[in-house]
């Protein structure tokens, strides 16, 4: 098909989405009831290695189209290894696998990989891009949240772990609620404290909304995949989603705060470290009691220089005796208090000399005391409920926020259900219980979405596209599934293994579709773009994985798992190396990309160029661009000029001093295959010619394995 | 329904193709996948649709577009918009009438300042103009000034946020971003989108010129100061031309021989020609930045002889330079970093920025003239607000973004006019107000866009650069 005839039906169908399309306010195809599909009968069984092939050779024999023959034995572990733990597969390994020409050697291959701990690596980025992920507030200052990482962690563990998807759900919405003895449930419900936020805001009631709006949006998003922000300022033109349903989610939110200070030690740890402590504030209690009384007066100057910025209702909400605290005003406060809270580094950076002295003396002293100390609690952030009773919430015309009109009860959307959630206030805990409601209905193998939905996703970070093409929008507008039968059935799997992801990811894997070769014949005009999978669809990698890769290609990538983000090297004259504090360790700065700071203003370089979403919104699928930038990076940055170095030592360090032997050692760390012979012969007429341009063989060899690192070959998932 | 249905994997597939191939920066569009489907744009471009959208709807008055912006918010009180009534009520507190809005820095109580500053009618036209910008004030019969201009934030990161994209919370496109996706660039060795800063960083950095939910290939490029103008433009020393095309031309092979391999996948085309766009551009880039070639009398009008106004000078000189060479869309902050921010000494600070920034806009209003690019080209002038007609500190001005001044000159506008007005002490706008959505709709207007149409699919909406607002400011057009 020619861009004409592509560009007269886009302006065809352009127009008629200019009107409600048929249909609209129907109830999308997603909120249909979950029923198990029945698996079709295909004419060419022998190709059906579990029902997922059933569903797609169907639609291929519908069609008129067959299967692409399987891939080599070095492009499926590859695909695999990229897939799953967003790595090479080792030469060695590629070798002993091609050996093995079993079927269930490719089955044990998929186990290993599952159980290794870079799945959890590789799939918690897809999760964190949903998430909208960050490690620091936005806006101006854009400050660091200092245990947001701990976040990330908890994902990784989650996934490698195979918790059940049900049981994750619950825990990023009320995991405090329903688990409030485990730490680690509290971490969770950080899924909704990765709201952009602004340390200077005035209007807190402007900025409380805002923030409710987000939580709504994302939570909304990522579990039922539709666009409920869209009826944030009026009822959903083409989803059956009204402005009060949007409200009425919102409710399950009305009390939320920010919780940046939950213990993370549990039970004798806890206890330990509190007996410690008391010790240690005992022993510095005087030395400690003289420092706050330097730090007091200018504590209390910049606590009133910012209570007086705030407008009259704040400050009579923060001022007012708790106990005549209105929810709202509850809100207002704890949103109000960090800024009451001036940090001790503004405190004593404004100091006079002399004070400052006396403070510094003091510390010092403190210091004595030091081999005492327990050590900083480690600490996570999350949220939680502002009290058992919540703020009233109230549909706003046009979103605005104090446009207050009437008032709604928090209430499943009504395209779902008319049942009214049962909220109780948990036992033990000021909290409303209204999040836990929510989270259970979310959770219910009865709701129709979710399953659905994050078995499409499933499938789209595996494919490169979705069954249903669009992951985070489920309705009329979004795309519809090429293979409806295979999503439900799908989902209907999922939740009859008790939400397993990793026997979800098994399934896909050991299909025949998934085996496919991704190379083949001219596409056939009835698809050229591959929708019923006649052959496997091959993708560009994220930037985060062709860094990985590439320094696994170097042999210098750094496999520690977990902590602190790292901040490895800029772009030399990036903008804002002052607000990247370069990570001072070598081997650190080396390790994988899931650990590389995620910094608000300014993405990393290297994945922004290659499409990483920009962390202010969820994301359920990147961008793919292909641009001049991504090759220059690859071609002139100083990293990438470090790896091709490095590849190129380990290359030569197992070849002989033969050309060809070097260029079969690059070619099989790079490409997980040996080079043809036309292309030895190319690449030593290369190598040959580079050396006398760039001045000696090492350099050619390093120019050679520079090049491989910027092939397509290397940087797509074939 | 059935169509629509048939249709649907289509579209996403056109999308997606837009998408990848692009129309900004290194991006292969106009050269490569779409040449001639641009030629079919019109009948395309004929019905609103999802997705993407290529080509102006409307014969375009402007060609490229060069935005001042005086960034931290530059008092319109002591440049554009005199105020007899504040210079006689100067010194009391705001009459009530006036309502008291809340402000970032809580100062609405203080009492009214008036303004240190004579002021002269200018032109044919008689705009007023204070004595802080003498050589703008020549080109009077040139600016539309908008009087009446008002904007949601109340702080730095906000208004700036909202001034490039629209909101005050991050993450949308930003208007220049926007114009990309629009129109794509006629300079494809070059960004379509460029934002020249001064020493400072842009409050909020990047996302200012992000292309929030639309695809990357549509941001804006930060050129910089020193050393190569674009990130990894040059490899390293020690790398030369010929081994640099050497290693091109065997991974062009290598890329060749792949895309033989897996037919009928147009992305591996495109990655061949970036980097062949790649390469072009390590040597148009610096050509576009280099003023030595620039006359000498050239370099003296936009005051490059003068240590005050060198900077903002040469940033103004470049901006013509890239407009020259097909350039779509130049930021060019003045005191980035909030350099106009003056809570206190509005009298020493203005005076630095007015000085830094008036000889140069003169120049490059004289320069474009002279080269018969003023016609083709749209200048804007303005910050993310204005300042208030109460005092902070005893000297200076609080942030007021419910009535400012901004103006647009050249391409498609009718200059010498005041639109709009604020009221009696320049508090709020009263008349003709302009929200900042109405810019925008305006300056997509004068590029031959409607901004209504220019839509890209989002998370189940058309979503535009103007929201859900924004009504082009006819007064302004010529």
């Amino acid at each position: 098909m020619s861009a004409v005839d592509i560009a007269c039906i886009w302006a065809l169908a352009g127009s008629s989405l200019l009107t409600a399309p048929p249909g609209a306010k129907e109830r999308p195809w997603s909120l249909a009831p979950l029923v198990r599909p029945a698996v079709p009968e295909v004419r060419n069984r022998s190709w059906i290695r579990n029902p997922i092939d059933a569903f797609v050779l169907a639609k291929l024999e519908d069609s008129g189209l067959t299967p692409s023959p399987e891939a080599s034995r070095s492009e499926l572990l590859r695909r695999a290894y990229l897939d799953l733990a967003g790595l090479l597969p080792e030469p060695a390994d590629v070798e002993t696998f091609a050996a093995d020409d079993s079927s269930e050697g490719f089955e044990r291959r998929v186990d290993r990989l599952l159980a290794s701990p870079q799945y959890g690596e590789r799939w918690a980025r897809h999760w964190l891009d949903l998430a909208r992920y960050a490690e620091s507030e936005g806006f101006k200052s854009d400050e660091t949240r200092p245990n947001a990482w701990r976040y990330r962690d908890y994902v990784i563990r989650s996934l490698n772990s195979d918790k059940p998807y049900d049981r994750f759900v619950r825990e990023q919405i009320a995991g405090d609620e329903l688990w409030p003895e485990d730490p680690e449930a509290h971490v969770a419900t950080a899924f909704n404290r990765h709201y952009p936020d602004e340390s200077n805001a005035r209007n807190l009631l402007q900025r409380r909304q805002e923030i409710l709006n987000d939580i709504t949006d994302t939570t909304a998003q990522v579990f039922t995949g539709l666009t409920f922000g869209c009826a944030r300022c009026h009822d959903h033109k083409y989803d059956p989603i009204t402005q009060e349903d949007y409200y009425r989610l919102q409710a399950f939110f009305a009390n939320v705060r920010a919780v940046d200070d939950i213990p993370l030690l549990r039970d004798e740890e806890l206890r330990r470290h509190r007996a410690k402590m008391a010790i240690w504030e005992e022993k510095t209690a005087s030395i400690r009691a003289q420092m706050a009384a330097i730090e007091e007066p200018r504590r209390k100057d910049l606590a009133k220089d910012n209570f007086d910025r705030f407008p009259e209702e704040i400050q009579n909400a923060i001022s007012k005796p708790a106990s005549d605290r209105t929810p709202i005003e509850w809100q207002m406060y704890y949103k109000a208090l960090p800024y009451l809270n001036p940090d001790l580094g503004s405190i004593v950076g404004g100091l006079k000399e002399e004070a400052k002295k006396r403070w510094q003396a003091l510390s010092d002293q403190r210091s004595n005391f030091a081999e005492l100390h327990p050590g900083v609690m480690p600490i996570g952030t999350g949220i939680g409920d502002g009290g058992r009773v919540a703020p009233k919430t109230y549909v706003l015309p046009g979103g605005l926020y104090n446009a207050a009109d009437r008032e709604v009860d928090p209430g499943f959307p009504s395209a779902y259900s008319s049942e009214a959630p049962r909220i109780f206030p948990p036992p033990g805990i000021e909290s409303s219980g209204r999040r836990t409601a929510l989270a259970n209905w979310l959770a219910d193998a009865r709701n129709p979405t979710t399953a659905r939905v994050i078995a499409n996703r499933v499938w789209h970070y595996h494919f490169g596209r979705g069954i249903a093409g669009s992951p985070n929008d489920l309705g009329h507008l979004g795309d519809r599934p090429t293979h409806p039968g295979l999503l439900d059935w799908l989902a209907t799997e999922l939740v009859s293994s008790g939400w397993s992801l990793k026997r979800l990811h098994r399934l896909i894997l050991t299909s025949s579709v998934y085996r496919q070769s991704s190379m083949g014949s001219t596409p056939p005009a009835s698809d050229p773009e591959n929708m019923l999978l006649w052959r496997f669809p091959r993708f560009r990698l994220e930037g985060e994985v062709i860094r990985d890769i590439a320094m696994q290609a170097a042999g210098i990538l750094n496999l520690e798992a977990g902590g602190p983000s790292i901040l490895p090297e800029l772009p030399q004259g990036t903008d804002g190396h002052a607000r990247w504090s370069l990570t001072t360790d070598s081997f650190e700065r080396r390790r994988r990309s899931i650990y590389v700071f995620v910094k608000r203003n300014l993405r990393y370089p290297f994945f922004e160029a290659f499409d990483m979403p920009d962390t202010h919104e969820t994301c359920g699928r990147r961008n793919v661009t292909t641009t001049a930038p991504q090759a220059l990076l690859l071609l002139n940055d100083a990293l990438t000029l470090e790896w091709a170095a490095a590849f190129a030592s380990r290359a030569r360090a197992a070849a002989t001093e033969s050309l060809e032997s070097q260029v079969e050692e690059s070619y099989r760390i790079a490409y997980a295959r040996r080079p043809g012979a036309e292309e030895k012969a190319e690449a030593a007429a290369f190598l040959k010619r580079q050396a006398e341009i760039a001045g000696g063989a090492q350099k050619a060899l390093v120019d050679l394995c520079h090049v491989l690192l910027n092939s397509s070959e290397f940087i797509y998932r074939n | 329904m059935t169509q629509r249905r048939t249709h649907i994997p289509l579209l996403s597939t056109r999308r997606e193709l837009l998408a990848r191939s692009g129309g900004g920066f290194g991006a292969l569009a106009l050269s490569y996948l779409l040449t001639r489907d641009a030629l079919t744009s019109r009948t395309a471009d004929a019905a609103p649709r999802r997705g993407v959208h290529r080509g102006p709807h409307f014969r375009p008055r402007a060609r490229s577009v060069i935005w001042l912006f005086m960034e931290g918010g530059p008092s319109h009180l002591d440049i554009f918009d005199p105020k007899p009534a504040l210079e006689k009520l100067a010194g009391q507190p705001m009459p009530a009438s006036f309502g008291k809005p809340i402000t970032a820095m809580g100062t609405a109580s203080n009492a009214l300042m008036g303004t240190k500053r004579s002021w002269k009618q200018h032109g044919k036209s008689g705009l007023w103009v204070s004595d802080w910008y003498p050589h703008v004030a020549k080109h009077a019969d040139d600016l539309a000034l908008i009087r009446s201009c008002w904007a949601d934030g109340l702080n730095h990161v906000g208004s700036v946020c909202q001034m490039n994209t629209g909101s005050i919370l991050a993450g949308r496109p930003s208007l220049g971003a926007w114009a990309t996706y629009g129109l794509g660039s006629t300079n494809e060795n070059l960004p379509a989108f460029v934002v020249l800063a001064d020493d400072r960083e842009v409050v909020g950095g990047s996302k200012n010129w992000g292309a929030g939910f639309i695809p990357a290939t549509y941001q804006g490029t930060l050129l910089r100061g020193e050393g190569t103008p674009i990130l990894d433009l040059a490899p390293p020393g020690g790398v030369s031309q010929k081994a640099q095309r050497s290693k091109l031309d065997y991974l062009a092979d290598l890329n060749r021989r792949h895309a033989a391999a897996h037919r009928g996948d147009s992305e591996l085309e495109a990655r061949i020609q970036s980097y062949e766009l790649a390469y072009r551009m390590q040597a148009a880039a610096p050509e576009a930045v280099d003023l030595v070639g620039e006359s000498e009398p050239t370099q003296a009008l936009y005051g490059l002889d003068d240590p005050t106004t060198r900077r903002f000078g040469a940033n103004c000189l470049l901006a013509r330079r890239l407009v020259e060479r097909g350039v779509l869309f130049v930021q060019c902050y003045c005191g980035s970093g909030s350099g106009w921010d003056a809570h206190a000494d509005m009298e020493g600070n203005h005076s630095k920025w007015c000085r830094a920034s008036d000889k140069p806009i003169a120049g490059l209003l004289a320069d474009l003239k002279a080269r018969g690019l003023l016609d083709s080209t749209l200048v804007i002038w303005g910050g993310e607000f204005g300042r208030t007609p109460f005092n902070e500190k005893g000297s200076g001005r609080d942030h007021n973004p419910w009535g400012f001044t901004m103006w647009l000159a050249g391409a498609g506008v009718r200059g010498g006019q005041v639109i709009g007005s604020t009221d009696e002490i320049g508090l709020r706008a009263v008349e003709r107000p302009v929200h900042v959505h109405d810019l925008h709709a305006t300056i997509l207007h004068l590029l031959g866009m409607d901004h209504l149409r220019l839509t890209y699919f989002h998370n189940g909406r058309n979503e535009r650069a103007t929201v859900n607002a924004g009504e082009v400011v006819r007064e302004a057009l010529g």
